[in-house]
């Protein structure tokens, strides 16, 4: 009993923000009041927010772009905790965060950690200025949750390697400057987590790379194919050691598992449906019930996510950790939907004629994508239920 | 305010409930209403009172403390009245200057149906689902802006046993021109809704605690049970129960910590409405859940898991209902509106405060 209480003592430590994050927070408050005035600015949808250059460039006059970068590199050197408080007021007030948002969650940290000095010094600076824009290089047609299933190759040639493969799903692709690409660059003999590498590859006037666009849905543009022939990558574009893919991977999911992205993609909808009930006057009990039904669960994850950010501040890893909140928060964004929309009792539609219906209806037409990006919530679900026996004590 | 427990009453409470509240005991207090067996060194630890400020007679503590033995009495499903005797009774005694008696309290929880008048000095009417009232040394209740007292055997008390879903007695008590042992005016600060958010904190602190075994118990049970040749934790679809179980659980505690650390600052009213509606919804999924995985053997009498689930089943409703807990806190959002909605998200109550 004695282990299992230690056991399940494990994980999501409660913290508060300190005074200088609170005023960091303020920082923020104040900023998006002045840039994105309620009323005057229509909200994007947590993540999935408008590539708006102008408005990264501003954030990055802040230091709130490439939050991790140490000084050294150009960066602002912020904790994770800091980091934590910018991305979740941007969500909140769904800003145009899209141009430098993979470039500041996954790809600095990421370069960080395993990048050589000159690599280093070539990105970190211009992120943090916001003016390098990073995609995601890693899903394939034949390899979604199943990463080790790439069948993008790298092979040796002079001076470097040749690309041949073609990766999708690349969000941006068409807007960014750069993305990191996970390959197979020896072939797969027996352990299929051995042999994988990631390349850092060029998106613009890159020969033998085409980007052709998938449009979503909805019509929209955000998503890509990215076929590469024969693309030349030298020696110095290849991020950490040759062979060692599988783990740089895993490491950066890590970073994008956790934060604020994973349960606010609805809440500017959310607030902006509150806004026009409540003038409308006389609300339902239904109506009370979720309203209190929703916040009070954002207010529990926003508790666990900011517990990991603070936890990864500390030196910890918390991987199962992580994989819960992800796992919660968007499952809960995405049940949210329907909550409003049975409150809603209108049909929604893009073109009504109040705001709080034409974002619902953007979320029932992005909803399903809330448990499949970054890993579908079916498999980090069998992946976390890997690590909860040792949470509890339990003998596998 | 701090949400970190004092260790050693945490050690020897769960070395006591280990050695005292074993399956058998919490069977047997079904047919008897009561536990001696645990009641008795339980007191003699003082753990009932912890919460409790020394100046009354309690036992002191942080309230951190004293959440985390009603977490154990969760855990390990005690089945007597610790937070009816501490936090709940022995705050409304506190505030009444009433003297603590060594034996267990309880408190009227102001069910909606109830009826209480105090006429020349006397009490009468109808107090419904009063946990342990016929053990109790005195049955404590808020009527209007008075606290009282009255003891269970005093003239013109009458009451009908009512069990809740995991065996407790709830009495319906019915008073008759029954004499009233205390009263004196509640303080500010003690009223009816004081009374329900620290009853509404008690119990979610009990299912907490209750769904923290329950996703040990089943996480273990799932690793042992063979199936088709394996564990059945290596069936995804089992695995999937198992993690939604831990995260469930965890919400929970999270909401639990961030609702203590809110009642130091003062007021907890968000965080208390936020905690029992989570409380009891996180709780009906995962005992959903924990059954499913146990399949049959949880629904015997013999298994542990019923004592825990039943219990939950019994605190999501007492002291608010998810429901009640939910439309409560629907009603302040709407109050702050769309620009305090985010304040209230990222800082709770404090939001509420006037700048």
């Amino acid at each position: 009993m004695a282990v299992a209480e230690q056991a399940s003592a494990r994980g999501f430590a409660y913290t508060t923000l300190t005074a200088e994050e609170l005023a960091l927070r303020e920082e923020v408050r104040a900023f998006i009041k002045a840039e994105l005035p309620v009323g005057g600015y229509r909200p994007c949808l947590g993540m999935s927010a408008d590539h708006d250059p102008e408005f990264t460039r501003k954030m990055a006059a802040r230091g709130w772009v490439g939050m991790s970068i140490p000084t050294r590199y150009g960066g602002p050197a912020h904790t994770a905790v800091d980091r934590f408080i910018v991305v979740e007021e941007m969500l909140k007030a769904g800003a145009p965060v899209g141009a430098h948002w993979v470039a500041d969650r996954q790809s600095a940290p990421t370069i960080l950690r395993f990048g050589t000095e000159e690599q280093r010094e070539r990105f970190l600076p211009a992120i943090a200025r916001g003016e390098l824009w990073f995609s995601i290089g890693m899903s394939e047609p034949d390899a979604g949750s199943d990463l080790a299933a790439v069948r993008t190759t790298a092979t040796r040639t002079d001076g470097g390697w040749l690309l041949n493969g073609t990766k999708i799903w690349t969000s941006n692709a068409h807007q960014n400057h750069w993305f990191i690409v996970l390959c197979r660059s020896s072939p797969n003999e027996g352990d299929r987590h051995e042999g994988l590498s990631q390349l850092l590859v060029p998106l613009r006037g890159t020969e033998g790379l085409e980007i052709n666009p998938i449009k979503f849905l909805d019509g929209s543009h955000h998503f890509n194919e990215v076929v590469m022939t024969d693309v030349f990558v030298p020696d110095e574009d290849v991020l950490g050691e040759i062979g060692r893919g599988w783990q740089q991977v895993n490491s950066e999911l890590a970073y994008e598992r956790a934060g604020p992205d994973r349960f606010l993609s609805v809440y500017s909808t959310f607030e902006q449906l509150l806004r026009e009930q409540v003038a409308q006057g006389e609300l339902s009990a239904k109506a009370f019930e979720a309203f209190g039904r929703i916040t009070a669960r954002y207010w529990a994850l926003r508790n666990l996510s900011l517990s990991i950010s603070r936890t990864i501040d500390q030196g910890g890893a918390p991987a199962v950790e992580a994989a819960i909140v992800k796992d919660l928060g968007t499952t809960f964004e995405q049940e949210m939907i329907g909550l409003l929309h049975d409150l809603w009792g209108e049909e929604p539609s893009l073109d009504a004629a109040t705001l709080g219906n034409q974002l619902l209806a953007a979320c029932v037409l992005t909803g399903p994508s809330f448990t499949l990006r970054g890993g579908t919530n079916e498999i980090l679900r069998t992946v976390a239920s890997k690590g909860l026996a040792a949470w509890y004590g339990v003998n596998r | 305010m701090t949400v970190v427990p004092d260790a050693l009453l945490v050690e020897t409470l769960t070395r006591l409930f280990t050695q005292t509240c074993g399956h058998e005991v919490i069977q047997q207090a079904e047919t008897d209403g009561w536990a001696e067996v645990v009641w008795e060194p339980l007191a003699a630890t003082g753990a009932p009172w912890v919460g409790v400020p020394e100046s009354v007679g309690g036992s002191g503590g942080t309230l951190a403390d004293a959440i985390a033995v009603q977490r154990l009495v969760g855990r390990f499903a005690v089945p007597l009245p610790v937070a009816e005797t501490g936090l709940l009774g022995g705050w409304l005694a506190g505030a009444a200057g009433i003297a603590l008696p060594d034996g267990p309290l309880t408190v009227v929880p102001q069910r909606p149906n109830d009826r209480l008048s105090i006429d020349g000095g006397v009490l009468n009417g109808v107090a419904h689902r009063v946990p342990w009232a016929a053990r109790s040394s005195l049955i404590l209740a808020l009527v209007g802006d008075e606290i009282i007292a009255v003891e269970p055997g005093a003239a013109g008390v009458g009451m009908d046993v009512v069990r809740n879903l995991a065996g407790e007695p709830r009495e319906t008590v019915r008073f008759d021109g029954t004499p009233i042992a205390h009263r004196a005016a509640a303080p500010a600060g003690v009223d009816a809704i004081a009374l329900r958010q620290r009853g509404a904190l008690c119990r979610s602190a009990q299912i907490a605690g209750a769904l923290e075994r329950i996703a040990e118990l089943t996480v273990e049970y799932a690793n042992q049970r063979t199936q088709f040749g394996q564990k059945i934790a290596r069936f995804q679809a089992v695995a999937q129960h198992l993690v939604r179980i831990a995260s469930e659980t965890r919400l929970v505690g999270m909401a639990l910590d961030g609702t203590v650390a809110a009642f130091g600052g003062g007021d907890a009213t968000f965080e208390v409405a936020s905690l029992k509606s989570l409380a009891g919804e996180s709780g009906s999924d995962v005992t959903t859940r924990a059954h499913q995985v146990h399949g049959a053997i949880g629904m015997t009498q013999e298994f542990v898991l019923h004592q825990l689930s039943r219990r939950v089943w019994s605190w999501r409703e007492e002291f608010g209902s998810t429901a009640w807990w939910r439309q409560g806190l629907g009603q302040l959002v709407a109050d702050v509106g769309a620009d305090g909605l985010w304040p209230l998200v990222s800082e709770g109550s404090a939001s509420l405060l006037p700048a």
